[in-house]
């Protein structure tokens, strides 16, 4: 039984994707006599060199494209996809992933979900795990169609870096003549403002919607500049357009990893405790002693959470001055 | 223009206390009894497309808005903002059963209202469900339709009657694109969409009119390619320890000797 990854080499992140894939294939394909290979977007000549240390499996189809776009890639797909007998395709967390895979299912007539966390393999069928409810709640469901196909959830799995690629097997497509039924009149691209790795943030200081203007996010952050931390927000704070997107943490943005995190003026909502809950230290500053973020810490302080950041950044501060 | 909008009111789980948490026999939780909100990303597409109407106007283009809901009596609420927001129609198709994890089903009723009724140039969708997650209603009608799609749009710009400028997130940034209609897009986490409130006096007028009702029976329904096996409550517990102090500046004290330096002074 075959099954293959596709992963979309035009993103400038693809290494961490696919590190991701080959974490997921280690721990739930491993030891199922199954053969896996790699259908690898690209779409810049200057990039094909570096792609052979993106592969999660030991064969690997480099196809080149015009650019990502999902008609042409779907059209692709088709092309390189047609007389393969694939009982499975993988592709990693994100927005493309998780678009591909449905519409690739659906194409295929076979079954598809997405942010998936973990999978196991049954009998004619494939059950995967991911979250329902608002992130309340872990669904299992069982796929019952083939081609099964589906994406990862993000931060679902460790990633694992990818090594002994001397050998790989390699087959070329250009596909750069396809076009996506011209749908697309034009494209910029817009890249993402240079996101900080939150991974292994020591200190991460997050502002949610108890902090009430953007005047005390603002300050707020500048509070985590002074004390050398990484700053997020919540949800609210970023529909607001206070801070750009991008520093968005949770399921929608970031899932971090930092030492310690504060949670401030934060309720503590399941779609938001994924981005910090692999935290080491969780803070929370909060005025209601009942908000769900509170139980969810391992320290917590019931108080305004400006007066409290406001005096630690002071202790902090001095602290600093008399050590130096 | 005609833009057709498909939303799904879900209720507010974080008032849910956690005995309120518990799983039936039907792999179903009672959530009845708080408050339904409209999806977060629905919310966003709703003020999306009230926006493009505005701006489309200003361009001398006419948009006609409608609204669309597969659920039951409890989204009518909404569906009266809607029409007191000035959607044209806004209608409800009564679901046979619960669809919260059969995005198959919704999908194919939501396509077989498109073609029966006058097609839109756009649909637009939340990107996920808050209930359901299931992140494949917009991608599935997109496919049974045949249109062509832009997932988690961030701003759409009319740019004439049959294009518009959609900016989109997509893995590592967002791009930019002009497309053409029809088409459907899916709506991602936008700033500056909490959809508005009509005005009293709008509410009155247009607020009052009836919605209409389908029954799902009109529908064809295609086969369920997954089903929903298990439900698990996620319960995060860290038992925090409380700082007490006489003032903010006391416990922030207490917070950082005791924890934050430690930690922080570790190589
Ligand atoms: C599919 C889906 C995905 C989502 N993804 C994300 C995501 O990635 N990230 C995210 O953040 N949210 C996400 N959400 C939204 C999430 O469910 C919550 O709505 C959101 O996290 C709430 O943000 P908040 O805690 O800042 O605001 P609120 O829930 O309004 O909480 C504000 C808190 O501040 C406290 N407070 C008020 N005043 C003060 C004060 N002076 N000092 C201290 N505390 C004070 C209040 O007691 C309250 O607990 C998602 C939702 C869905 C459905
Ligand atoms: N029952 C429904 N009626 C109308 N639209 C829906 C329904 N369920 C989902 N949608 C739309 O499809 C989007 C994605 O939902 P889901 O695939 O369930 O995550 C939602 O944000 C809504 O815009």
């Amino acid at each position: 039984m075959k099954f293959k990854c596709i992963l979309n080499g035009c993103a400038p992140n693809v290494k961490a994707r696919a590190e991701e894939l080959n974490s997921f294939i280690g721990t739930y394909l491993g030891n199922a006599a199954l053969t896996g290979s790699t259908i690898l977007f690209y779409a810049n000549q200057e990039d094909r060199p570096a792609l052979h240390d993106l592969v999660p499996t030991k064969s690997v189809e480099l196809v080149r494209v015009g650019g990502y776009q999902p008609e042409i890639i779907l059209d692709a797909l088709k092309c390189t996809e047609d007389k393969e007998d694939t009982f499975l395709y993988l592709f990693p967390s994100g927005v493309v992933g998780a678009e591909l895979a449905v519409r690739w299912a659906f194409r295929k007539n076979g079954s598809s979900l997405v942010h998936v966390e973990q999978m196991t393999l049954e009998k004619g069928g494939l059950m995967a795990v991911k979250k329902a409810y608002a992130d309340h709640v872990r669904a299992t469901f069982r796929l019952d169609r083939q081609p099964f196909c589906i994406s990862l959830a993000k931060g679902s799995v460790e990633r694992v870096p990818i090594t002994g690629r001397e050998n790989l097997q390699i087959i070329e497509h250009d596909l750069s003549g396809l076009n996506g039924d011209g749908f697309v009149r034009d494209t910029q691209w817009i890249p993402a403002e240079q996101a900080r790795d939150l991974t292994g943030a020591k200190l991460l200081i997050v502002g949610g919607r108890g902090l009430e203007t953007r005047e005390n996010i603002r300050q707020l952050k500048e509070m985590a500049g002074a004390m050398g931390a990484e700053f997020g927000i919540s949800r609210p704070v970023a529909l607001n357009a206070w801070e750009p997107m991008h520093r968005l943490i949770g399921v929608s943005g970031t899932i971090a990893r930092p030492e310690i995190c504060i949670a401030a003026g934060i309720s503590g909502a399941a779609a938001f405790y994924a981005g910090i809950e692999k935290s080491k230290l969780i803070i929370a500053i909060n005025t209601d002693p009942q908000a769900r973020i509170v139980k969810a810490a391992d320290v917590a302080i019931i108080d305004d959470c400006m007066a409290v950041m406001d005096e630690l950044t002071k202790i902090f501060m001095f602290d600093c001055t008399e050590q130096a | 223009m005609k833009i057709l909008v498909c939303f799904k009111a879900a209720p507010n789980v974080e008032m849910l206390l956690d005995e309120d948490w518990v799983v039936d026999k039907k792999l179903l939780i009672d959530t009845s009894f708080v408050r339904n909100d409209l999806s977060a990303h629905d919310e966003s597409a709703l003020e999306m497309a009230l926006q493009l109407s505005d701006a489309s106007r200003d361009l001398g283009m006419h948009v006609e808005l409608n609204a669309l809901t597969v659920d039951g009596p409890g989204a009518t609420p909404i569906l009266k903002t809607l029409s007191a927001l000035r959607f044209a129609t806004a209608v409800r198709i009564e679901p046979g059963a619960d669809f919260l994890f059969q995005p198959t089903a919704v999908a194919s009723i939501i396509s077989q209202y498109i073609r029966l009724h006058a097609p839109p140039d756009v649909v637009l969708f939340g990107s996920q469900s808050d209930i359901g997650e299931n992140a494949k209603t917009p991608l599935l009608t997109a496919e049974m339709l045949g249109w062509l799609c832009i997932t988690r749009a961030t701003r759409i710009v009319p740019t004439d009657e049959e294009h518009m400028t959609v900016t989109h997130q997509v893995d590592d940034g967002h791009a930019r694109e002009t497309v053409r209609v029809p088409c459907v897009i899916s709506v991602g986490d936008a700033p500056c969409t909490y959809l508005r409130k009509p005005t009293l006096r709008d509410r009155l007028s247009y607020g009052k009119k009836p919605i209409a009702v389908l029954a799902e029976e009109d529908f064809q329904l295609p086969e369920e390619t997954e089903t929903l096996m298990d439900l698990e409550i996620l319960r995060h517990e860290r038992d925090a320890a409380i700082i007490a102090g006489e003032s903010p500046a006391a416990k922030a004290k207490v917070l950082y000797e005791d924890y934050l330096k430690p930690l922080l002074s570790r190589p």
